[in-house]
């Protein structure tokens, strides 16, 4: 209990410095004391102000939302799959959001206002495919039908995407920020449009919490403790899906993250327990994504760059670190 | 018979002078045969053959549209290209080209066109000086020297009358690509250097890259203020309205005076993003239409 306890302050205490330092820092300096009197409602007005109050913010909390939902997207489907390479790319969410992008900014760059809603319906509409597939015929909600339709989607979706930019060649400079993952300093307009689906996820994931602890002692465990574990992974897989595309719609591809961090805080806590795995990966998922956007727009400032490599530096020597440990 | 022996003698050396001096020094490129089927893969290379009296057998497909050639090109075959290769190298070969002018673009497919045997020169300026430099080396190349020379001092007064008379200076921001991650040109970029021509100063935030452009933090953007912002998405006539409404309502940089002013410029012909023999006029409509300078 003492070590969860720990490891939960750690992150929170990440979570709270990795928030610091995207407010902070930047491209422009503004002090400090400027960034505080901001956010408190005392700001000077001019360049500064709108850098902090229209920039910064939205963008750091854009960063924890989208970095708190692919860490419980991860968490949910490795539980729910009961695989430890589980990820949103599992259930096809990932190759669908990005098909969808680079279709509306190849195909249809007149629309690119649509983006987000765009990559949010493909996602949305593989993961549709992968459970069409996976819950019907023999063997239905199977963990290995699940993850091999997943696959399956994931290819087709990765083909269509691959096509597209090999047919506008010219156009796929565009493409690039968001196949490699990054946020923009969009202010609040595709938050607006996107919580709905972020709520839905945040609370489909919440309710899921006990079932998938019960589900972790096996099926049959689950089933004589009166859980239906074909409806719980099913539940956890649209929970996931709507996570991931929403996060997609925002961030781009960023499927590492979804991936490493549960790992990451089951090793450190020592526990697979969701009660613990669930609100840890929100918070490490969290802290990863603002502190790697933060590197990435402040490294080579004035020059930004994707988020998604500075996140595996990042994440990847503490995985790598852990693992050891854990072996 | 031995006057005959001397007479030979003092007419052999210079003859064996004459063919040292053959066999040593092979005829230069400048000396050579000029190339007689040319394939141009940028508009800058057709446009400037044509401008010089020679008829390419082959273009290539280009950006912004087929109007950015010649009307003297239209019966000449059209090679589709594609990234990173540029042409179909069997459709380039049943051309049986002698020249290829290309462009870096296609790098991976100039080499294979080089394996092929086919002669391959790089011809896309990235300023308005080196389109001077580059006109006078395709002149030479096709045999058309003087052409050339008379060309480049054409395109210079040319060039020096669209900026005559600049008054204004206005901070530029000119960004390639669509979304909320457009990449800017910098001075070094083809665009770059026509807009600073036309009396533009770029917003760069002090960026410097070999490639002439980067994607740069939209907190420079609202720090340095741009009274214009001209974007070239590679998109068509139709999407103008669609993409000034969504540059217009970019939060980032609602506060700019470039979006207060309304100055936000859609150029679809690509004439900013591919350098061309259009230099004057290009820089004509930037002053005209975007700078108002």
């Amino acid at each position: 209990m003492a070590r969860r306890t720990l490891v939960f302050a750690a992150l929170l205490a990440a979570l709270a410095a990795a928030v610091v330092a995207s407010l902070a820092l930047g491209a422009v300096k503004v002090p400090f004391s400027e960034v505080i009197d901001v956010l408190l409602g005392n700001g000077s007005g001019g360049p500064e102000q709108q850098i902090v109050e229209t920039l910064r913010l939205p963008r750091t909390v854009e960063a924890l939302v989208v970095g708190a939902a692919l860490g419980i997207a991860g968490a949910i489907l490795q539980g729910a799959l009961a695989n430890p390479l589980a990820s949103p790319d599992v259930i096809g969410v990932t190759g669908g959001a990005g098909f969808g992008a680079i279709l509306i900014i190849i195909a249809f760059p007149g629309s690119i206002a649509l983006l987000p809603v765009g990559a949010l319906f493909f996602g949305l509409l593989a993961a549709a495919l992968v459970f069409a597939f996976a819950w019907s015929g023999a063997n239905r909600g199977s963990v290995g039908k699940v993850i091999l339709a997943g696959i399956a989607v994931l290819s087709l979706f990765t083909a269509a995407t691959t096509g597209l930019l090999a047919a506008y060649p010219e156009r796929a400079p565009s493409a690039i920020f968001f196949i490699a993952g990054g946020l923009t300093s969009s202010g609040w307009d595709e938050m607006q449009t996107i919580w709905p689906y972020f709520a839905a996820g945040f609370a489909c994931a919440l309710l899921l919490i006990r079932p998938l602890d019960r589900l972790a002692l096996g099926d049959d465990v689950a089933a004589s403790l009166g859980s239906r574990p074909h409806l719980i992974r099913l539940g956890a897989a649209v929970s996931a899906a709507l996570l991931a595309a929403a996060s997609a719609a925002i961030a781009g591809l960023l499927g590492f993250l979804g991936l490493v961090v549960p790992h990451v805080v089951r090793m450190a806590g020592g526990t697979s327990s969701h009660t613990f795995v669930v609100p840890a990966s929100a918070i490490g998922g969290a802290a990863l994504l603002a502190a790697g956007d933060t590197l990435a727009r402040t490294l080579r400032a004035p020059i930004e760059m994707p988020v998604g490599p500075f996140m595996v530096v990042l994440g990847v020597p503490l995985f790598l670190w852990l693992l050891r440990k854990a072996v | 018979m031995r006057r005959f022996i001397r007479r030979m003698r003092e007419q052999s050396t210079p003859l064996a002078a004459l063919l040292l001096v053959a066999l040593l020094c092979p005829p230069s490129a400048a000396q050579a045969a000029p190339p007689k089927r040319i394939v141009a893969l940028t508009p800058f290379g057709a446009n400037t053959l044509v401008k010089l009296g020679v008829e390419p057998v082959g273009i290539s497909q280009t950006l912004g549209g087929q109007e950015r050639f010649s009307p003297k090109l239209e019966d000449v075959e059209v090679l589709p290209l594609s990234h990173p290769n540029g042409p179909n190298l069997e459709q380039l070969a049943a051309l049986d080209p002698d020249l290829v002018l290309s462009s870096p673009t296609w790098a991976k497919g100039n080499d294979s066109m080089g394996d092929l045997g086919i002669r391959v020169l790089v011809r896309e300026p990235r300023n308005v000086n080196s389109s001077f430099a580059q006109t006078l080396a395709i002149g030479g190349l096709v045999g058309k020297r003087s052409q050339a020379e008379r060309l480049v001092k054409a395109m210079k007064k040319d060039v020096a009358k669209a900026r005559r008379g600049i008054e204004r200076r206005p901070t530029v921001m000119l960004i390639l690509g669509v979304g909320r991650t457009p990449f800017t040109f910098l001075p070094n970029s083809w665009g770059g250097d026509l807009v600073t021509k036309a009396g533009g100063r770029l917003l760069t935030g002090g960026v410097e890259s070999s490639s002439g452009f980067e994607r740069i933090s939209d907190e420079v953007v609202v720090a340095e203020d741009p009274d214009v912002i001209v974007a070239v998405p590679h998109a068509n006539e139709d999407d103008i309205p669609s993409l000034t409404e969504y540059l217009r309502t970019n939060p980032a940089w609602a506060t700019t005076s470039a979006v207060r002013g309304g100055r936000i410029h859609i150029s679809v012909d690509n004439s900013l993003l591919q350098a061309g023999t259009e230099v004057a006029r290009t820089i004509r409509k930037v002053r005209r239409v975007y700078l108002e300078n």
